[in-house]
């Protein structure tokens, strides 16, 4: 019934990217997965999160892009803040300035930048290819190059029932409020999850039953109903994102110099600017959500 | 006399999607009546009735229940006088055993030890449910799951009872247990209010029929009023049951018949009486 | 009346699912059906009637463990030695909860999922899907999610991911449970012109029995694992204490015409029509003698 709608879900449109072959766009989503955990340089970080964006604008996804980054953004600055204080680098750190027990160092400013870069260059191009690629024609596609029927069918069958799971919980809940359900909190909520349990257990018996009725697991030759069309375009996008993505992480990994840690030196004022604005954003968005969550 | 039920220019709409799912009704219900709600799938009959326990509140207009307007109200403040019985017994139940389910609600409003005790004994000899008191809910077949349900909101004793389809998948033996129960709260003048698809139950046992078409209220009056009216039954696909259809098909041919019954019985009794003439 | 060959034969079937010292689910079963019927299994809440309908595809004793006695041929096929998803060329079931058989993003591909596993074509599969959504009367929908749908479509949807493999038997339990009146009306229309236009056989679960009665060629009434009676519906509810004492209803028209005929009103020799128009013309006289 009610419950939270996962944002994340495809947009429905009619872009260049949308009507791309989805490997490609995974091809190149995995590949700045790569290189993102390959390099802390910011600038190279910053240019995938760059490009990524542009993807966002090309695809015209703003509006669920944007969704989605009102609550990343908020979480991901805490690593601002406790990177600052306590970097995730071998010591010695170069101190910045104290608060009380706190001491903000140059190597957290650092790695609490690059952090944030990191998770903001994935994220938003995995995004764009979840919200411009129907999530069957992704199934499909993964069939294609091997994937077996069975694992897909589970990943299919998972991602229908997290929301049906959702918002069975919610008609639970509601059912035993108006049985004047007293108790509130998580001693409340808990009884709630028996009868979820159940009926998903129900729900995978009665499939199971039902599938092997439409001959699900035939060991014969399979074929698709979705058709996925593969263009010249699609492969030659493929073999570019990997030639690219493969290359820049190579090159990344290699080239020592790119590791500006030791050089870059923030002026206290930014880096204390930075922790502080990051520390109230968090915050503001914490209590925001509390009082969300209490009101329900 | 108040009504327990005033409902003053009702809209629902539900945000996802957009539905207007019941729209501008109005309607008050005294109490000790026993109301059906009928209409199609999707026409907004569960819609309306979850506001009566506050399940939903009002897009547009007021709800009053007891006289108070249920808007500021929480589900578990309306429920001490509102009984919502589910469709589905699964999302209803979840205690250890079936005798823990039938005091969970009682032991909620407050009600002391022994009057729970007794409370639950009845209605486990109303309903039948001797053999499967210390069994767990999930270990009991599905129609005896659907008549738990009913039993654990009958101990909390409500002054509305709310029932959603409460014969569909059951057999005419779990059937006759719904009429009973019907029967015995309008004998405790309990007011009684029930969406059904089932229209020989209804024809049987209430007094008054909301239709509902669309999100509109488009007819309130009795069962023989609704069921012979020909316009409402076609424009909401709704068919009375076969002996009712039946009385209908003969006034139809033999013009000097033209009563419209609601059970086998009155159906009896109508030859009887032209047999006497 | 041609004599058809039986396509279905339960012969002498035991069937336990716990140990064989409780009470069998099903007891001593000897039915046979033949091509083109429009079975309906009658009977009280746990008297079988799921069970039997898992035998006909060899879920039971195939996939579900139990005890299992006797011996059940479909279409020449032992089903017992016969694998459930080969099974599903011959036999199409719908279960009673919708919800629970749906599992794909979209319409369409819940209804191809069977013939996928089949190996059907693409250019096939279009086709089929477009004929079966138009039986169950979904056409438009194709792209929708299955658990968007009502209750009463998801049924529809059901009932087309079974015919889409052009079984010639569909098994449906409960089929119309939470569907209103003229939706269950539909999908009994949508079976009885399956039956009647394709020579499909069709075996339907119901606790309804009016509208069995006016479209089953067979009823079947099954009362603790048994079968206890079995004939036309006519011949059936001429069984009118028989059927009391089970505890479960008659149609209305004809429990009418029984307490009719034990006041003396009407002679119908036991007989009690189980339609509606046949109860018209029964009937319409007793409510004509003012006039005449
Ligand atoms: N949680 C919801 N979110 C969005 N739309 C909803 C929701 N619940 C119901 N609806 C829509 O509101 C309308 C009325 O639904 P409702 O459940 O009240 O109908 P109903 O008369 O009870 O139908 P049924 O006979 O199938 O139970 C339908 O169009 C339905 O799709
Ligand atoms: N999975 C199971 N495990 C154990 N016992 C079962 C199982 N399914 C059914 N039974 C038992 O077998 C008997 C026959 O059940 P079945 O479901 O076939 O009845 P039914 O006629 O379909 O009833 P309903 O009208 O409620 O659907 C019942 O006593 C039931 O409790
Ligand atoms: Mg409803
Ligand atoms: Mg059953």
């Amino acid at each position: 019934m009610q419950g939270i709608v996962i944002p994340i879900s495809m947009v429905p449109g009619n872009s260049i990217i949308h009507r791309m072959n989805p490997l490609p766009k995974l091809a190149w989503s995995l590949g700045i997965l790569a290189l993102a955990f390959a390099t802390r340089n910011p600038a190279v970080l910053g240019a995938a999160f760059f490009i990524g964006l542009i993807l966002v604008l090309v695809a015209q996804v703003g509006k669920a892009y944007l969704k989605v980054v009102m609550i990343l953004f908020p979480i991901s600055l805490t690593l601002i803040t406790l990177q600052s204080i306590a970097p995730a680098f071998p010591p010695p750190w170069t101190p910045i300035v104290g608060f009380g027990p706190f001491t903000i160092y140059q190597e957290g400013i650092y790695s609490g930048i690059s952090m944030l870069l990191r998770i903001f260059s994935m994220t938003t191009w995995a995004m764009v290819t979840i919200m411009t690629s129907h999530p069957s024609d992704i199934f499909t596609s993964l069939k294609r190059i091997g994937m077996p029927y069975s694992l897909n069918f589970i990943l299919v069958m998972t991602l229908q029932l997290i929301p049906i799971l959702q918002s069975e919980f919610g008609i639970v809940l509601n059912a035993q409020k108006s049985r004047a359900m007293k108790g509130t909190g998580f001693g409340a909520i808990l009884p709630s999850m028996v009868p979820v349990f159940v009926g998903a257990i129900e729900r995978v018996q009665q499939l199971s039953i039902s599938l092997e009725s439409r001959a699900f697991g035939s060991t014969g030759q399979k074929t698709s109903y979705r058709q996925v069309r593969m263009t010249f375009w699609d492969i030659a996008l493929l073999v570019i994102g990997v030639l690219v993505t493969g290359s820049t992480t190579y090159w990344v990994i290699v080239d020592r110099t790119l590791d500006w840690s030791d050089t870059l030196v923030f002026h206290p004022v930014f880096a204390i600017s930075l922790v502080i604005f990051a520390t109230l954003g968090f915050l503001t968005f914490f209590v925001l959500a509390l009082r969300q969550v209490l009101k329900a | 006399m108040e009504p327990i039920i005033k409902v003053e220019n009702l809209w629902h709409i539900y945000p996802t999607g957009n539905v207007t799912a019941v729209r501008d009704v109005s309607l008050e219900i005294n109490p000790g009546e026993i109301v059906g709600i009928i209409g199609q799938n999707g026409s907004g009959k569960t819609t309306l009735v979850k506001h009566f326990i506050g399940l939903l509140k009002p897009t547009k207009g007021v709800v009053y229940v007891n006289g108070k307007d249920t808007a500021p109200l929480k589900v578990q403040q309306v429920a001490a006088n509102v009984g919502y019985v589910y469709q589905n017994p699964n999302h209803q139940l979840f205690a250890r055993t079936v005798r823990d389910e039938l005091a969970f609600g009682p032991g909620n409003l407050g009600i002391p030890e022994d009057e729970i005790e007794a409370r639950v004994d009845q209605a486990v000899k109303f309903f039948g449910l001797e053999d499967f008191l210390e069994l767990h809910p999930y270990r009991i077949s599905f129609p005896l799951r659907k008549l738990v349900g009913m039993a654990s909101v009958y101990t909390m004793r409500p002054d509305v009872f709310i029932l959603d389809e409460p014969t569909t998948g059951q057999d005419n033996i779990t059937t006759q247990t719904v009429y009973r129960l019907i029967k015995r709260l309008r004998d405790e003048g309990s007011t009684v209010l029930c969406v059904a698809h089932d229209m020989i139950l209804l024809a049987e046992v209430v007094d008054r029929m909301l239709v509902m078409r669309g999100g509109d209220l488009i007819m309130d009056g009795t069962p023989r009023e609704v069921f012979s009216n020909h316009e409402i039954m076609s424009s909401t696909h709704l068919t009375p049951p076969q002996i009712t259809t039946l009385s209908l098909k003969i006034q139809e041919k033999y013009q000097s018949f033209n009563k419209t019954v609601l059970s086998i019985d009155e159906m009896v009794s109508e030859v009887q009486k032209s047999s006497q003439s | 009346m041609t004599e058809t060959k039986p396509l279905i034969e339960f012969k002498d079937v035991t069937f336990w699912y716990g140990s064989t010292e409780d009470q069998p689910a099903l007891k001593n079963i000897n039915l046979t059906i033949h091509e083109g019927d429009y079975v309906a299994l009658l009977g009280l809440n746990g008297a079988g009637k799921t069970t039997l309908q898992l035998c006909i595809n060899g879920v039971i004793p195939n996939s579900i463990i139990g005890e299992f006695q006797g011996e059940v041929i479909v279409d020449g096929n032992d089903t017992f030695e016969t694998p459930v998803r080969e099974m599903a060329k011959i036999v199409g079931m719908v279960f009673d909860n919708p919800e629970f058989q749906l599992s794909q993003m979209s319409v369409g591909e819940e209804i191809a999922l069977g013939m996928e596993s089949l190996g059907y074509s693409y250019p096939d599969m279009v086709k089929t899907i477009d004929e079966v959504l138009e039986i169950v009367g979904l056409t438009g929908l194709i792209d929708r999610s299955p658990f968007g749908l009502s209750g009463g479509q998801q049924q529809r949807l059901s009932i087309a991911s079974a015919l889409a493999m052009q079984p010639k038997i569909l098994v449906m339990d409960e089929p119309t449970s939470n569907v209103d009146p003229i939706g269950k009306e539909e999908i009994f229309q949508v079976a009885y012109q399956l039956n009647r236009e394709r020579n499909m056989t069709v075996i339907m679960a119901e606790h309804e029995v009016e509208v069995m009665a006016q479209y089953a060629n067979l009823v079947v009434v099954m009362h603790e694992g048994e079968i206890v009676l079995q004939g036309t519906p006519e011949d059936v509810f001429s069984n009118v204490e028989l059927i009391q004492n089970l505890g479960l209803r008659m149609p209305q028209v004809a429990a009418f015409g029984h307490d009719v005929e034990k006041l003396g009103l009407i002679d119908l020799g036991g007989q009690y029509p189980v339609k509606l128009d046949q109860a018209v013309e029964t009937y319409g006289p007793l409510f004509n003698k003012k006039a005449g």
